[in-house]
C-alpha cells in the first residue's frame, strides 16, 4: 500500500531521514519506534504531504506522492486519518461537533453527519459523552474523540503520532485497544511511539528508527531502547 | 466546491464578523469614511463639471443689425459666418421675433409693456446669435464681426466673455480631482491596512481550527473562504451605512442644484449620478479593497 524507496529528508543541514526503505501492506499494523528526533514524525508528515522529501520516492497505491498536485492534497488527506500527541480538539465544540467538523469540511450533508457521527462515537465507546466539551473529558477520552474525528472520512490509513504520549497507563491502553480494533476492521494503522511496553504487548511488526535510519525490523516485534 | 461547502464558508465568514464585533465595527467605519469621501467628492465633481457645461452652453455672440436693413443683407452675413469653420451655428432672430420674445419675457411688468406701447416703431434690431465650436474661438469671431468688413450692416456686437468664470471653474474642477484622488488613495490605504489587521487577528484566533481543517482535508478555498467573506461583509456593511448617510444629501441636494443651474430641467437625470449607480460604485470599490486586504493577510499569515 505504501512504499518508501530510498527516502531522504533534510532539515537544513541536518539529515532527518537517511535512505529509508519500507513496504507497508494493506490492513497492516506497523509500529515505528525510536527516541524523539529519530525521524518517526517526519516519516508520517511525508505521507500526508506536510513535508517534501529530498530524495527517493513514496508510493501510495502505486501513485508517486511527488506527482500529487498541492491542490489535490486535501483529497489525499481525506483518505488518511491522523492523530497527534497533543490531540488538537477544538475546545469550544462538543465531542459530537468536533467529529462533525471533519465531515463538514469535506462538504457532507447535515443529515449524513447526524447519522454517521453517533456511529463513529459509538465505535470509540464515547457515544454517552457526545455533548461533552473536551474540558469535561479525561485525556484518554479526548484522544479517542480525536481518533473518532480522524475516522470521520472512513480513511484507509490511520497515522497515530505518539497518541499515548500524554496519557497514563490505563488511558494509553484504552487508546491502543481502540487502534487495534480499528485495524481489525480493515484500516491500515501506523503507530509512531517511544512507549516500548505498549509495542511489546501487541506483538505486531516493528520498525526501529535511530538518527533517521532504520536500525531494526521485526515481524512480531519486541523493542528495547 | 459544492453548495453546502459554499454555504458553510459564508456562514463561517459571517461568524468571524460577528465574533469580533468591535473590530468589525472599526473596519467598517474606516471603509465608511473612505466611501463618504469618495461619494462627496464625486458629487462635487459632477456638480462642478455640470456647471461648466451649462455655462459653456450659454456663451454666444449676438450681432445686432442696423435698423431698416434688408433681410437679404443679413442672410448674406449669416452665410458668410456659416462658412467659417470656427462657427458652430448661426441663428437669425428678426426684429419682429425679437420684439415678441421681449414682450413675452416682460409680460408681467406693466411699466415696460406700457412704455413699449408709447413707441410707434419696433426699437429692437434684427439679431444673429452665433455659437462657436470652441470656447477659445469666441474672441476671434467677435473681433471679425467688429471689423470694417461688417461696419455697414452691424450696429453692435455683444459678447459676454464668460471665459474667466469657466477658467475658474475648470481650475476648481482640477483641484477637486487632485485633492479627491489623493484623499481617496490615502483612505483606501488606511482601510486596507485596518482590514488587513482585523483579518490577521481572525486568522490568529482561528489558527487551531485552520490547522485541523488542513489535517482533515479541507480544500484551500474552504479554509481561505471565510476570511474573504469576512472582508466582503465589511464592504457590504460599509456600503449600506454610507448609502443611508448620503441618501438624503443626494436626493435633496441634486435637484436643488440642478434647478439653480438650469431651471426646469433636471440636468442630472441622464447622468451617471443616479443614486443606485453611486451605491453600485461604492459596493464595487469597497469589495475590491476588502478582497485586496484579506488576500494580503491570507498570503502572509495563513499557511495552507
Amino acid at each position: 500500500m505504501i512504499q518508501f524507496q530510498n527516502v531522504t529528508k533534510f532539515y537544513g543541514q541536518s539529515k532527518a531521514l537517511d535512505d529509508i526503505n519500507i513496504n507497508i501492506n494493506h490492513g497492516e499494523f506497523l509500529s515505528l519506534v525510536g527516541m524523539s528526533g529519530a525521524g518517526k514524525s517526519t516519516l508520517l508528515k511525508l505521507i500526508i504531504g506536510e513535508e517534501q522529501l529530498d530524495g527517493g520516492q513514496i508510493l501510495i497505491d502505486d501513485i508517486d506522492l511527488a506527482t500529487v498536485k498541492k491542490s489535490d492534497l486535501p483529497y489525499l488527506r481525506r483518505k488518511i486519518g491522523i492523530v497527534f500527541q497533543d490531540i488538537k480538539l477544538l475546545p469550544k465544540r462538543t465531542a459530537f461537533e468536533n467529529v462533525a467538523f471533519a465531515m463538514e469540511v469535506s462538504g457532507h450533508r447535515k443529515e449524513k453527519i447526524d447519522k454517521d457521527v453517533p456511529k463513529i462515537l459509538e465505535l470509540v465507546g464515547l457515544l454517552h459523552k457526545k455533548d461533552n466539551f473536551p474540558d469535561e473529558m479525561s485525556g484518554g477520552e479526548k484522544q479517542r474523540v480525536a481518533i473518532a474525528r480522524s475516522l470521520a472520512h472512513r480513511p484507509v490509513l490511520l497515522l497515530a503520532d505518539e497518541p499515548t504520549g500524554n496519557l497514563d497507563e490505563i488511558n494509553a491502553n484504552e487508546v491502543l485497544d481502540l487502534l487495534l480494533k480499528i485495524n481489525k476492521l480493515g484500516t491500515t494503522v501506523i503507530l509512531a511511539t517511544h512507549a516500548s511496553d505498549l509495542v511489546n504487548k501487541i506483538n505486531k511488526r516493528v520498525i526501529t528508527l535511530e538518527g533517521g535510519a532504520i536500525t531494526m525490523e521485526q515481524e512480531k516485534g519486541k523493542y528495547k531502547l | 466546491m459544492n453548495t453546502i461547502a459554499l454555504f458553510r464558508v459564508i456562514k463561517s465568514g459571517l461568524t468571524n464578523f460577528w465574533r469580533n464585533r468591535w473590530l468589525s465595527a472599526a473596519s467598517t467605519l474606516v471603509m465608511v469614511i473612505t466611501l463618504v469621501i469618495l461619494s462627496v467628492l464625486s458629487l462635487l465633481f459632477v456638480i462642478t463639471s455640470s456647471s461648466v457645461h451649462t455655462i459653456r452652453e450659454r456663451v454666444d455672440i449676438s450681432a445686432y443689425f442696423k435698423t431698416g436693413l434688408a433681410e437679404d443683407q443679413i442672410f448674406q452675413v449669416k452665410q458668410q459666418l456659416e462658412q467659417n469653420p470656427k462657427v458652430k451655428s448661426v441663428t437669425y432672430i428678426s426684429a419682429d421675433q425679437a420684439l415678441e420674445q421681449f414682450k413675452q419675457k416682460h409680460a408681467n411688468e406693466p411699466l415696460i409693456t406700457d412704455s413699449l406701447k408709447e413707441l410707434n416703431a419696433n426699437p429692437l434690431p434684427a439679431t444673429l446669435q452665433i455659437k462657436a465650436n470652441n470656447l477659445e474661438d469666441y474672441p476671434g469671431i467677435a473681433d471679425e464681426l467688429n471689423s470694417d468688413q461688417y461696419k455697414a450692416q452691424i450696429d453692435k456686437v455683444n459678447f459676454e466673455d464668460n471665459r474667466v468664470v469657466i477658467e475658474r471653474l475648470n481650475r476648481l474642477l482640477k483641484f477637486i480631482v487632485t485633492i479627491g484622488l489623493a484623499l481617496i488613495i490615502i483612505f483606501s490605504l488606511i482601510a486596507v491596512v485596518v482590514i488587513f489587521n482585523t483579518i490577521t487577528l481572525t486568522i490568529y484566533n482561528r489558527r487551531e481550527e485552520v490547522e485541523i481543517m488542513r489535517l482533515v482535508g479541507a480544500t484551500n478555498w474552504y479554509i481561505r473562504g471565510p476570511f474573504l467573506v469576512e472582508a466582503l461583509t465589511y464592504a457590504v456593511a460599509a456600503t449600506i451605512v454610507t448609502s443611508v448617510l448620503l441618501a438624503p444629501l443626494y436626493l435633496r441636494l441634486l435637484p436643488g442644484v440642478s434647478n439653480y443651474l438650469n431651471p426646469g430641467v433636471d440636468i442630472f437625470a441622464a447622468s451617471y449620478l443616479r443614486f443606485y449607480y453611486l451605491v453600485l460604485l461604492m459596493l464595487a470599490i469597497s469589495c475590491v479593497l476588502g478582497i485586496i486586504s484579506s488576500l494580503l493577510a491570507i498570503r502572509r499569515y495563513l499557511r495552507i
